[in-house]
């Protein structure tokens, strides 16, 4: 099964996350954040509930998550993200490029606060490995 | 230009940290992350995908590079940007090195642009789980 690329430019369904204490307590010590405040990072997880987990699902995508690694991941921060606030993650498929045997599927995330503004921006560049 | 901004020269080497990959840190970065994919919790999937073992999340090892940004910009410090390239997996029970040096300087913003990276000795050669990545940090 090859990667859809008429899917180019698909936006999925939005996801409200909210920014757990308990949650973000377990991701900072996994990744060793001393810090107080939520780990920049952290925002990797409305991402993939709004992003990775959409993207799997898309039976018109066609993306097998056995063929897939991660090639780069970008964050813009606008400001830290806190605990208790809510966010609306939304993703859509900024390009599917590369050769038939390695494609490179790229998402667009934005993390919203409550009053709409963007928190944070995310890239995540995926290599397909297909025809294996 | 703030005080900390001042003191920074390009090229300067800002910190290094290592961190021992533990299989129940990775566990708990697939439960906290949400990244449940078995490549990361089941050798057997990650031998089928050619990899001698459990791959740790690329994120896994994104965040705690972020982590030692974090720690050497300090409470009045925060992160603005960062781009990483994943360039070589992660296996667990290594120690992997996170570090930074400084490659621009941005007064009038009060930002300054790293370089960033992780390294891993692996069977006798240095391998580059993260490379020619950067990250923006704004200095209070």
């Amino acid at each position: 099964m090859s990667l859809n690329e008429a899917l180019q430019g698909k936006a999925y369904p939005p996801v409200i996350f909210e920014i757990e204490e308990r949650r973000v307590r377990a991701f900072a010590a996994a990744v060793g954040h001393a810090g107080a405040g939520v780990p920049p990072t952290f925002a990797t997880a409305p991402e993939h509930a709004a992003g990775l987990t959409n993207v799997i699902a898309d039976a018109e995508l066609g993306l097998d998550l056995a063929k897939i690694l991660h090639g780069e991941q970008e964050y813009e921060w606008a400001r830290s993200m806190q605990v208790g606030e809510t966010l609306t993650a939304e993703t859509a498929i900024e390009s599917i490029r590369g050769r038939a045997s390695m494609r490179f599927l790229v998402l667009r995330t934005l993390l919203r606060d409550e009053a709409g503004e963007t928190v944070v921006a995310a890239r995540s560049t995926l290599i397909v490995r297909e025809g294996e | 230009m703030s005080a900390r901004l001042a003191e920074l020269s390009v090229g300067d080497h800002l910190f290094e940290v290592s961190r021992l990959v533990t299989r129940e840190d990775v566990k708990a970065y697939a439960d906290a992350s949400g990244d449940q994919n078995p490549l990361h919790q089941d050798d057997a999937v990650a031998r089928a995908a050619g990899f001698p073992g459990i791959v740790a999340h690329g994120m896994y090892t994104m965040g705690t590079l972020a982590s030692a940004i974090v720690a050497w910009a300090g409470s009045e410090g925060s992160l603005a940007r960062m781009r990483v390239q994943f360039r070589a997996p992660v296996f667990l029970n290594e120690t992997i090195v996170c570090g930074g040096s400084v490659r621009s300087i941005d007064a009038a913003s009060g930002t300054v642009v790293l370089d960033v990276w992780v390294r891993v000795e692996r069977g006798g050669a240095t391998e580059w789980p993260i490379r020619k990545s950067e990250a923006e940090v704004r200095l209070g």
